[in-house]
């Protein structure tokens, strides 16, 4: 047998060579003097290096108990980690920042509430970028994700606060849509302002003004509009509506009567017992094109009081639908509906050709002034 | 059928500890590293729970020592005095050079010598480094045997190199 390599020898020390070679091995070391020389020489080596290692091991500690293991553990720390909170922060100041600013418009005089408001459109500000690009031209809302072109965020946030109906179809609207899942901040807050829950007693309209700033997408949220509109026609939904034109015209300080006109036609947002009706039943009851969002599915109801009243469904998304109310202006409540329609902060009624159109829905009233712009004559 | 994990934690942890140690070379993190990749196994329940160790540890640690980098690097940017004078006693400084000695040693392998001989240290069999580096079985015992020599080699070589530096 030839000389034992170094690496026999090591597995052999280990005691990892295979029980046959080993005998092999030990009939060749007990003839050959020169591999027994070569085999100490590798077994100091071999003890020299584990004292190396022994000498950087870590002075060893006990284990702690097995059971500790699965209690989850502090996470490590990455450096992002650190950095999360104050990426939080930053987020929340833009978005209160916009919030200010974007309050102007439909609801300046309600700093009464100036705090519900803040949180309210938070949310709506984060919402509403993303639906000004879904709710984009209707040709180009194919591809969702990208912001329609020549249209930038900037320009629907700067166009925000104008107070001027802007009847430009194919500029980009700022609309807020209520989040599904609100926040429980908002929320809570809502439930410890008793809004949330059913109104037994209809409010006053100055108790409404400080409900509906909190209202303005989010508690409404708590009742959907399929919600309120399968219950019974009862009161509650109808003072939700009323809350809502109130934030504009009761706070605005514009007359009663023009507020008491428009939750009556407003009102009726409990419609599920109205009849569907064609588009073309539609448009001889007002005598014109019925009007609606262009490019959503829709449902065309008319009022069950024969007063040429028609409304307009549209699902915006799985959890929003609008009403879109209209029928022939000339009616008598003609001339004090034109008086709110002079005044700035009531948008939520507008003038659209012969019709008068009147949108409701769960979004907040700058939403819904928004998404009045985009109202045209459905084909 | 998997091991029985609170066994292998028993027969195991100390090992891997130490094999870790050799990695991050800070005893506290080793045994926080350890803990963490018994803790994975709880949740993973691998077949081979020892084998899956050691996997596991080994790239924690490779990610530790490339963090480890990075933070050095702005450490060695912002450190601009010299540390404070050490009062440790002369045994403690003793071992610590010999631990920075032995350190520097094993820098000098090849990965994979170093490794094998980490893993055999840790007390894994043949059969378990030959899996764990993807050498032939039959290849261990002579990567153990250059393994071994070389760290030998390197350690008498820094402790000369490094008195040489002290007289001169």
């Amino acid at each position: 047998m030839p000389h034992v390599d170094e690496g026999t020898l090591h597995a052999y020390l280990d005691g990892e060579l295979p029980s046959a070679e080993g005998k092999t091995l030990e009939a060749h070391l007990a003839e050959c003097a020169s591999c027994r020389a070569t085999l100490e020489e590798e077994r100091a080596l071999l003890e020299r290096a584990s004292a190396l290692l022994g000498a950087a091991r870590p002075t060893e500690r006990p284990a702690p108990p097995f059971e500790q293991l699965s209690v989850p553990r502090a996470p490590r720390r990455s450096p992002w980690r650190v950095r999360t909170p104050v990426a939080w922060a930053a987020s929340i100041a833009l978005a209160l920042g916009i919030g200010y600013y974007l309050r102007q418009p439909s609801t300046g005089p309600a700093a009464s509430a100036p705090e519900q408001h803040d949180v309210a459109l938070v949310q709506q500000a984060h919402e509403r970028d993303k639906f000004a690009e879904r709710f984009a031209q209707p040709a180009e809302r194919a591809d969702e994700n990208k912001p329609a072109p020549g249209t930038p965020r900037s320009r629907a946030a700067a166009r925000a606060p104008s107070p001027v109906p802007a009847p430009a179809p194919s500029t980009v609207a700022a609309v807020a849509v209520p989040i599904p899942q609100a926040p429980p901040l908002a929320v809570a807050r809502g439930i410890a302002e008793g809004v949330v829950k059913p109104a037994p007693v209809a409010k006053t309209d100055s108790a409404a003004a400080s409900a509906l700033i909190v209202d303005g997408g989010i508690v409404r949220q708590q009742s959907a509009p399929s919600q309120s509109r399968n219950a019974a026609p009862a009161p509650a939904p109808a003072l939700e509506y009323m809350s809502t034109d109130s934030l504009t015209r009761g706070a605005a300080g514009v007359s009663q009567a023009t507020s008491r006109q428009s939750v009556e036609l407003r009102g009726r947002a409990t419609t599920t017992s109205w009849p569907i009706i064609s588009r073309g039943t539609a448009r001889s009851l007002l005598g014109t094109d019925p009007v609606g969002l262009p490019g959503l599915a829709r449902q065309i109801r008319r009022s069950p009081a024969a007063d040429g009243t028609v409304v307009v469904e549209q699902r915006i998304d799985s959890a929003t639908t609008i009403q879109i109310f209209q029928r022939q202006s000339g009616t008598a409540a003609l001339d004090s509906s034109a008086k709110a329609e002079i005044a700035p902060a009531d948008r939520l009624a507008r003038y659209l050709g012969r019709l008068r159109v009147e949108i409701s829905g769960p979004l907040s009233t700058d939403s819904l002034n928004k998404l009045l712009d985009q109202v045209q004559p459905l084909p | 059928m998997p091991d029985d994990i609170a066994e292998v934690y028993r027969n195991t942890y100390p090992a891997l500890v130490r094999f870790l140690y050799r990695k991050v070379w800070d005893a506290a993190r080793a045994e926080d590293l350890a803990q963490e990749a018994f803790a994975r196994a709880v949740v993973h329940k691998p077949e081979n729970t020892r084998g899956w160790l050691f996997v596991v540890a080994a790239n924690m640690a490779r990610d530790e020592a490339r963090r480890a980098a990075r933070e050095k690097r702005h450490l060695t940017l912002l450190k601009s005095e010299p540390d404070a004078v050490h009062t440790e006693p002369e045994e403690a400084i003793d071992a610590d050079r010999q631990r920075s000695a032995v350190r520097a040693a094993l820098e000098q392998l090849t990965p994979r010598d170093r490794e094998a001989l980490l893993l055999w240290d840790a007390g894994m069999s043949y059969d378990e480094i030959a899996t764990q580096t993807g050498l032939a079985r039959g290849a261990i015992g002579t990567t153990l045997a250059r393994a071994r020599r070389r760290l030998v080699e390197a350690y008498d070589a820094g402790i000369e190199g490094g008195q040489h530096a002290a007289r001169g």
